[in-house]
């Protein structure tokens, strides 16, 4: 697709304008609409901007009629308002506080209709307020499906990084300079705490990496992706693709017995598979099946993964020999 | 107004209450913000893209209520973009980078803002300087409350045409809102020397 001038996209959405301002606008013009504004991040902006010309020739606030909401304009206009995105936030006391284990993997419903389900060894804090509802993730990762409620933004903060959202579906992981968020379903908008007014908006299907210092780095992926990063809301590891030693950190993120990666020549070796949280055993196994490795499982603490007596195979990618030694083990 | 508009779910409404406060707090200054932009020596066309560019992110709030100064909130929208595509370009001296950097832009006077406030009266001048059977659906539609449906049959034509005339009125306002010039100041300032010379 060749890219649009802004002028093209503004005509478009002038004309958007004009059919919505005709009478019969249907949940099928919507989803028109919903896809044509997708398509392109700057649309949204257009069909703001024509929106606003348009109602500009509407009578003033004082007079205007009942279907609209009293509360933008009156808030609007009243300007002073408590909680300014720009300061960063102030967090009500009072919250409510989750924690999970190593490998304990919880859904929580939340009084407002949302859903946290919240990763491994995590630790957030839920308040409900009246203006707002807020998240805050001290430690780990949850995926959030948030209630539509547009008078009360949901808002996320992992250290500095602030994910907000109306009516969407979006995880947010904490790290340790910043968050990873992976969006599913609607829009979301983060930002660091230290840039004022500096937004980025994701939409279903994009990730990215925020850092504390605002850098932002966005990934477009397919959706399946998504789904895949996320598997852990199943109980699930997705792996497809991921290096021997991205798989091993993800393992040990669910479980006390950690995996040892003894070998090194492994580490950048790719994996395909979808395994049980629970289950790092299987995962060794099914390195030994692929690569031919030994994997002692002696110890309780640690799996260890190519330790010192290698069979006779060198080098990876000769499943089909092993494969046939691969028995399935139930536990 | 219709009927329909109060049962569209939370995205339609909420980018109409957008759509009002950006008509209201945005729209009568816009021109501002393109007179700094072509100072700062921005192109047309890059200036366009700027401010729709600055208009999606606002179009992603889910609630403008937090915005204090709604005008400098905008402002510092466009400012940062700027910036941001300036760095992209290696080759702008850095001087110039931080002189945007630490140039504010010559915020409306309180006065000024009222006369941003008065944009509902700008509007309907801004009607009349519409092209003649554009000029006259509009004001139907929008002066005189009447469906797109009924000013079809008033005038004897389809829904269609009287749809696309409002599309024409809708890019022509943009074009007036955007090239205001100082127009919105203007009447203001009319006003308060009026008022001034009573003295």
């Amino acid at each position: 697709m060749t890219r649009q001038s802004a002028s093209e996209i503004a005509d478009e959405a002038a004309a958007w304008v004009a059919r919505i301002d005709a009478a019969d606008w249907s949940d099928a013009d919507e989803r028109q609409l919903a896809q044509w504004m997708a398509a392109d991040p700057r649309r949204r902006g257009a069909l703001l901007h024509a929106q606003a010309c348009w109602v500009a020739l509407d009578a003033p606030p004082a007079t205007a009629r009942t279907t609209v909401p009293r509360r933008g304009f009156v808030l609007a206009a009243g300007g002073a308002l408590a909680a300014s995105v720009a300061g960063g936030f102030l967090w009500l006391a009072g919250g409510t506080t989750y924690r999970t284990d190593i490998g304990e993997i919880r859904r929580v419903p939340l009084a407002d209709g949302s859903t946290a389900t919240i990763n491994s060894d995590t630790q957030l804090e839920v308040t409900l307020a009246s203006k707002r509802r807020e998240v805050r993730i001290a430690s780990g990762e949850a995926w959030f499906r948030v209630a539509k409620d547009p008078a009360r933004p949901f808002v996320v903060e992992a250290g500095q990084v602030v994910v907000q959202a109306v009516g969407t579906a979006f995880s947010v992981r904490r790290r340790d300079a910043g968050a990873d968020i992976i969006v599913t379903e609607g829009i979301v908008e983060v930002w660091a705490a230290q840039a004022d007014g500096y937004r980025t908006s994701l939409v279903a299907g994009q990730s990215a990496f925020v850092g504390d210092n605002a850098a932002v780095r966005v990934r477009a992926g397919a959706p399946s992706d998504a789904d895949r990063a996320l598997a852990w809301r199943a109980g699930a590891i997705d792996l497809s693709g991921k290096t021997v030693a991205e798989a091993i950190t993800d393992f040990n993120r669910y479980n006390r017995r950690k995996l040892v990666l003894v070998d090194p020549r492994l580490a950048g070796e790719q994996i395909d598979g979808i395994f049980r949280t629970d289950d790092p055993e299987g995962f060794g196994k099914a390195l030994h099946d692929s690569f031919g490795v030994a994997v002692d499982s002696g110890d309780s603490d640690a799996i260890r993964i190519g330790a010192k007596n290698v069979p006779g195979e060198e080098g990876s990618g000769v499943p089909m020999s092993l494969r046939q030694q691969g028995r399935k083990t139930g536990h | 107004m219709e009927s329909g508009e109060a049962e569209q779910g939370g995205d339609a409404a909420r980018r109409r209450r957008i759509a009002l406060w950006v008509a209201r707090e945005i729209l009568p200054h816009e021109y501002r913000v393109r007179t700094w932009l072509r100072r700062a020596g921005t192109a047309s066309d890059d200036a366009d893209e700027l401010i729709q560019e600055a208009y999606c992110r606002l179009a992603m709030l889910e609630d403008v209520d937090h915005i204090d100064s709604p005008y400098a909130y905008f402002f510092s929208i466009v400012r940062n973009l700027l910036l941001r595509r300036l760095k992209r370009q290696s080759i702008v001296p850095l001087e110039t980078i931080a002189e945007i950097d630490s140039c504010h832009d010559d915020r409306p006077s309180p006065e000024q803002l009222a006369a941003g406030r008065l944009a509902y009266r700008k509007a309907l001048d801004l009607i009349a300087r519409l092209p003649e059977r554009c000029g006259r659906i509009v004001q139907l539609r929008k002066i005189e409350g009447w469906s797109q449906r009924r000013i079809a049959e008033h005038l004897g034509t389809t829904e269609k045409a009287v749809e696309k005339q409002i599309w024409l009125g809708v890019r022509a306002l943009r074009e007036q809102w955007s090239r205001a010039e100082q127009a919105a100041d203007d009447l203001m300032s009319a006003r308060e020397q009026r008022g001034g010379r009573g003295r």
